[in-house]
């Protein structure tokens, strides 16, 4: 590396900013509009780690993102209030990741009721629109149903159990490019 | 955002001209919304439709049109190649 190019690097970064301890940023800078590059590098990133970690750990991979996301929503939703209605609590989630994740409950045209009984068992479908999810898995051309997906899977999940204190499950359905299909199974 | 349902329908049509029969949005759709007839693909359960579009991917011909399917967003597009496309386009 020449001189020219190393002073260049340095004179790109220099700034005559003085931040003081009581300069607390209330923006963000730059602008959200701007960010575009973080996030499609943000993207790349977390396909890239959750490849590796496909590689690395194999199927072991799914329970080691379950397991995260699932933690995860149960540490961010013991602030929320508890309800013990399931649709009740699947709205006020939605709310909350509204910009993240869109969340609609469904039923096919067939069914009455959202909360179906069949065979034994309890659930409700779920369609998941806007999915960052869904969005970095096609940015890096990645299959979904996999690891990645299990993280969400874990949230929603963790999520449930702590606002209705109740054992829930998560099943893919199908995954589509706009939508998601999943089952949460209530025990 | 949650929505009711009942309110929204979607609405599916399908090209026949260009509908090849292959019956790959039969085979795709977790629904069952498609069935083939006469060769072509009928859609004769619209109201199960979760507007996945799953269908519209995998259909060779592209002979299906969808309305009123909320479209989520797409972070994944790159607006500089749009604005390239758009330019070359």
């Amino acid at each position: 590396m020449t001189d020219d190019t190393i002073r260049e690097m340095k004179d790109s970064f220099a700034s005559s900013t003085v931040y003081r301890s009581e300069d607390v940023p209330l923006q963000c800078v730059p602008p959200p509009d701007e960010l575009e590059d973080t996030l499609h590098g943000l993207m790349k990133l977390n396909g890239l780690i959750i490849r590796s970690l496909e590689e690395i750990a194999g199927r072991g991979a799914n329970a080691v993102t379950y397991r995260a996301g699932r933690k995860y929503g149960h540490e961010v939703a013991k602030y929320f209030r508890k309800i013990e209605d399931v649709e009740e609590a699947l709205k006020e989630l939605s709310n909350i990741l509204h910009g993240q994740y869109t969340i609609e409950i469904w039923k096919p045209a067939d069914k009455d009721r959202y909360i179906i009984e069949e065979n034994g068992s309890t659930f409700i479908y779920l369609v998941f629109h806007d999915c960052i999810v869904r969005q970095t898995l096609r940015r890096n051309g990645q299959p979904q149903g996999g690891p990645l997906c299990l993280t969400l899977f874990g949230y929603v999940v963790g999520a449930i159990e702590e606002i209705t204190g109740r054992k829930a499950k998560l099943e893919i359905v199908h995954t589509g490019p706009n939508a998601c299909l999943k089952k949460l199974i209530l025990q | 955002m949650y929505r009711d349902r009942v309110v929204s329908v979607i609405e599916i049509r399908v090209d026949e001209n260009a509908c090849n029969g292959c019956g790959l949005c039969v085979k795709d759709c977790p629904m069952q919304v498609y069935e083939l007839r006469d060769a072509i693909s009928v859609p004769v359960r619209a109201a199960s439709c979760m507007g996945c579009l799953s269908c519209h991917e995998i259909c060779p011909a592209q002979a299906l049109e969808h309305r009123g399917v909320y479209p989520s967003r797409r972070h994944y597009i790159d607006i500089r190649v749009c604005e390239m496309l758009n330019r070359v386009i």
